[in-house]
C-alpha cells in the first residue's frame, strides 16, 4: 500500500429538494480520501447518506457543492469523452439489492459484457467472450451459466454476477454499496470471501459501504462513521473499534453481536441522542485530529474532555 | 426540565451504558474463543458452483409457457385468428361483391347448403297471406302452419300463415344466400366479412399507430421528468378534456367520413393511456439499480431506454393494445351507428348494424350475422388480452 490517494472527496454536499421549501442534506460537507490498494469502510445507520455519497462520487447524481477527485483529475461537473469513460471504466459500483441490480431480460453473458461492450474495451467478440469466461472463473461460476437468466440464481450467485460486470473493465477502484445486507447471512460470507480474495489478488481499491461494524472491521484498513450525512469519526479500523470517541461511535459498536453466549446475553446497547451534543451557535462542532490519522467531529469542549480519556486509558 | 438539565440527564445515561459496555468488554476478553478452538474446513480449493441442468427460460418461452396454459385465451385467440382469415378471404373467394346488388333479390332469407335440409337456414321465412291469394305463390309455399280469421271492419279475412322459401319465390333458387341479403339484393355475408375486414383495419391501424405515438410521448416524459414532464403532462391533459365525439363529428365533416378520418379520429386522444402507461413504467424503472449499473459503465441515454427500460414495458405494451383493438372497433361501430359511418356502399360492422336495425323484426338477420361478429371480436379480444396479461405478468392475475 502507498500513500497515493486514488480517490479525493473534499467538502462534498448533496442535497435533495422535495417541493420548495424542504431540504433533504443526505450528504452535508462530507470529506475525506482513499488510498490506492486499501479498503475504506463508510458505516453509518439506514438513512444516513451513505448510498448517496458513493453514488455521487461515481456520478450517478451530481453534487450540490463539494470536488470528487479520482486517480488525480477532478470528476465531479461535466466531463470530455475521454475523461467520463476513465470513469465509467475505472471505477464500478456493486449493487445492494441482488434481484434490482440484474436486467432480468438479458442472459448473464450481456450483463457482464455490457460494460465492456459500451467502453469498447475489447477489438473482437471473442477476446470478450474468453474474458467474461475469465469473470466467471473468478467469481465461482461455470461457463454453462453466461447464457442462463438472472432469476434463475440465488441471492449469492447473481451478487457475484454483479461482482463479475464490475470487474471486466479492470477497474482500480470498486465502490461496494452493501453488497451483503440484503443476502441470507449463510451466504454472506461466500461474498466478502471472494471481495476480499480479489482485493488480494487483483490490488484493487475499496470503498466498502455498510451499515454493521463488525463487518467493516473484518473488511476495512479504515474506517468513516457517518451519521446524518456527516462523517462523525475516521480512522484505522482498529482504532475505531477499540479506541471509539465519538457516543455514534461508541452507540454503533455496542450494537454488534459478541460471538460468545455467556458475555451476548448480558450485551447492552448505547443509545444515542443526538440532542445529548447540546450544540448552539456558541458551541458548534468541527472535525478535530485526536491521535494521529484519527479524526473527530465534535465541539471544542468535547474534544478536550475526549482527548483527556483517551490520554487516561 | 429546562434543556440545559435535558442534555445533562442525556448525557449521564449514555455515561452509565458506555460503562456497562466497556464492562462487557472486558468480559468478552477473557471468555473469549481463542483460534486454537476453530480450524478452517476449506483453505485451498476453488469451489465452483454447479451448473443447471434444465434448459435456460427467457422471458419470452416463461409467458409463453404460461400462456399455453390459459384454455380460455387459447380459444380467444382461435376465434380472431377464423375470424381474421375470414375477413381477408371471404370476400375474395365468393362469387358476388359487396356492391353487386341484385334489386330483385331483396331481403332473402339466409340459406346455407346441407343445412338447408335440416330446416335451419333454409331460405324460409314465415308469412301470412290472405288465403285468396296463396295459389299465386306456387311452389313457393312449404308448408302451411295455420289458418285463421282476420277481421277487418267486423268482417272476416280468411289468413293462412305459412311458411314460404323465399328463394323460389323470388327465382332464386340458383343462389345460395348465407347470411341472406339486403334490401338492396347485396350479400350479406360478402358485406359483412368486407365489413370486418375495414372494422379490424381501423382497429389495428389506430391501434398501432397509438402504442408508437404513446411509447415515444411516454418514453421521453417519464425518462426525462422534470420540467419536459410537467410541459408535456399539461399538453396531454388539454387534449384529454376536448369531448370525444365533438372531434370526431368535427373532424368527419371536414375530412368526409372514410377509413382514414376514421383512424384519425381515434388517434388525436387515443394514445394517451398508452403513453400514461409507459411512463408510469419509466418512472419506475429509471432508478431501478440495473440502470443505474448501466449508467455507471457510461450507456447512452439510447441504451438505457431501449436495452434496460422499455423491454420491462412490452408485457404491458401487449396487453394493453390488445385490449385496445376491440375498443377501437367499438368506437368504429358506434360512431357508424350514430349516421357518421364509412361512405355508402362500403360496410363497416357499425353501418351493417345500423343498417339492419330498421328492419329488426322483419329480417333480424340483417342484425343478428353483424352483432355475433361484433360481440365475438370484443370477447375474444378481451379473453386474449387477459390472458396475455396473465402470461406476461403473473402476479396481476385476476386484477381488473
Ligand atoms: N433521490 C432522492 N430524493 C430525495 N431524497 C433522497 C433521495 N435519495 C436518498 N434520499 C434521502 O437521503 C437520505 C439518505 O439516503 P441514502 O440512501 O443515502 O441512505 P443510506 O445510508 O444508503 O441508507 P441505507 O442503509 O438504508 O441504504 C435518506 O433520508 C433518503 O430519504
Ligand atoms: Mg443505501
Amino acid at each position: 500500500m502507498t500513500d497515493d490517494k486514488i480517490l479525493e472527496v473534499n467538502h462534498l454536499c448533496k442535497y435533495f429538494s422535495s417541493g420548495k421549501k424542504s431540504v433533504m442534506k443526505a450528504v452535508d460537507d462530507v470529506s475525506f480520501f482513499v488510498k490506492r490498494g486499501e479498503t475504506f469502510g463508510l458505516v453509518g445507520e439506514s438513512g444516513c447518506g451513505k448510498t448517496t455519497t458513493g453514488r455521487t462520487i461515481i456520478r450517478l447524481y451530481k453534487p450540490t457543492s463539494g470536488e470528487v477527485i479520482f486517480n488525480g483529475k477532478r470528476i465531479d461537473g461535466r466531463l470530455s469523452k475521454e475523461d467520463s469513460r476513465a470513469v465509467t471504466s475505472k471505477m464500478q459500483m456493486i449493487f445492494q439489492d441482488p434481484i434490482a441490480s440484474l436486467n432480468p431480460r438479458m442472459t448473464v453473458e450481456e450483463i457482464i459484457c455490457e460494460g465492456a461492450k459500451i467502453n469498447k474495451l475489447f477489438p473482437d467478440k471473442e477476446s470478450m467472450r474468453k474474458r467474461m469466461y475469465e469473470m466467471l472463473d473468478l467469481v465461482g461460476l461455470t461457463r454453462e451459466h453466461a447464457t442462463r437468466y438472472p432469476h434463475e440464481f440465488s441471492g449469492g450467485q447473481r451478487q457475484r454476477i454483479g461482482i463479475a460486470r464490475a470487474l471486466i473493465t479492470q477497474p482500480d477502484m470498486i465502490i461496494a454499496d452493501e453488497p451483503i445486507s440484503a443476502l441470507d447471512v449463510s451466504i454472506q460470507a461466500q461474498v466478502l470471501n471472494l471481495l476480499n480474495d480479489l482485493r488480494k489478488d487483483l490490488g484493487l481499491t475499496i470503498l466498502f459501504i455498510a451499515h454493521d461494524l463488525s463487518v467493516v472491521k473484518y473488511f476495512s484498513d479504515r474506517v468513516a462513521v457517518m451519521n446524518r450525512g456527516r462523517i462523525v469519526e475516521l480512522s484505522s479500523a482498529s482504532q475505531v473499534y477499540d479506541h471509539p470517541v465519538h457516543p455514534y461511535t461508541k452507540s454503533l459498536l455496542s450494537a454488534i453481536p459478541i460471538p460468545n453466549p455467556r458475555v451476548e446475553k448480558q450485551r447492552k446497547r448505547v443509545d444515542y441522542d443526538p440532542g445529548m451534543h447540546g450544540y448552539d451557535a456558541s458551541n458548534q462542532p468541527s472535525m478535530y485530529e485526536i491521535e494521529p490519522g484519527h479524526f473527530v467531529f465534535l465541539s471544542e469542549k468535547e474534544f478536550a474532555d475526549a482527548k483527556k480519556q483517551l490520554a487516561a486509558q | 426540565m429546562s434543556k440545559k438539565q435535558k442534555i445533562e440527564a442525556a448525557k449521564k445515561a449514555f455515561a452509565e451504558q458506555e460503562a456497562l459496555r466497556l464492562q462487557n468488554l472486558e468480559n468478552a476478553k477473557t471468555e473469549r474463543l481463542s483460534e486454537d478452538d476453530c480450524t478452517f474446513v476449506q483453505m485451498d480449493e476453488k469451489l465452483h458452483d454447479q451448473k443447471f441442468e434444465h434448459e435456460p427460460i427467457s422471458f419470452y418461452k416463461d409467458a409463453w409457457l404460461r400462456f399455453k396454459q390459459n384454455k380460455a385465451s387459447i380459444v380467444a385467440a382461435a376465434i380472431i385468428l377464423v375470424i381474421v382469415l375470414m375477413a381477408i378471404f371471404a370476400p375474395v373467394f365468393s362469387g358476388t361483391s359487396y356492391r353487386e346488388q341484385h334489386t330483385e333479390f331483396g331481403v332473402l332469407p339466409p340459406r346455407i347448403p346441407y343445412l338447408e335440409n335440416l330446416g335451419i337456414a333454409d331460405g324460409c321465412r314465415t308469412m301470412e297471406i290472405q288465403k285468396s291469394v296463396l295459389d299465386t305463390y306456387g311452389d313457393a309455399v312449404v308448408e302451411v302452419i295455420r289458418e285463421y280469421n282476420q277481421y277487418y271492419r267486423g268482417k272476416p279475412i280468411p289468413m293462412v300463415e305459412a311458411k314460404v322459401n323465399q328463394y323460389i319465390l323470388k327465382g332464386a333458387d340458383d343462389y345460395y344466400f348465407f347470411f341472406g341479403t339486403d334490401n338492396l339484393g347485396r350479400d350479406l355475408w360478402v358485406r359483412l366479412w368486407r365489413g370486418t375486414r375495414i372494422s379490424l383495419i381501423i382497429g389495428v391501424c389506430s391501434v398501432l399507430i397509438n402504442c408508437f405515438i404513446g411509447v415515444v410521448y411516454g418514453a421521453v416524459s417519464g425518462y426525462y421528468g422534470g420540467k419536459v414532464d410537467m410541459l408535456m403532462q399539461r399538453i396531454i391533459e388539454i387534449l384529454g378534456g376536448v369531448p370525444f365525439l365533438v372531434m370526431a363529428i368535427l373532424f368527419v365533416m371536414f375530412l368526409g367520413a372514410g377509413i382514414r378520418s376514421f383512424i384519425l379520429v381515434l388517434i388525436i386522444t387515443g394514445w394517451i393511456g398508452m403513453s400514461r402507461m409507459i411512463r408510469a413504467q419509466f418512472f419506475r424503472y429509471k432508478d431501478y439499480e440495473y440502470v443505474l449499473a448501466s449508467r455507471t459503465m457510461g450507456a447512452s441515454d439510447r441504451r438505457l431506454i431501449f436495452r434496460h427500460i422499455l423491454p420491462n414495458a412490452i408485457g404491458p405494451i401487449i396487453t394493453q393494445a390488445t385490449f385496445a383493438v376491440p375498443s377501437a372497433i367499438f368506437s368504429e361501430s358506434f360512431l357508424s351507428y350514430l349516421g357518421l359511418g364509412i361512405q355508402a356502399p362500403e360496410p363497416s360492422i357499425g353501418v351493417l348494424l345500423a343498417e339492419g336495425q330498421g328492419s329488426l323484426t322483419t329480417s333480424p338477420h340483417l342484425t343478428l350475422f353483424p352483432a355475433i361478429v361484433v360481440s365475438l371480436l370484443m370477447l375474444s379480444f378481451n379473453l386474449f388480452g387477459n390472458g396475455l396479461r396473465d402470461a406476461f405478468d403473473p402476479r396481476a392475475r385476476g386484477s381488473e
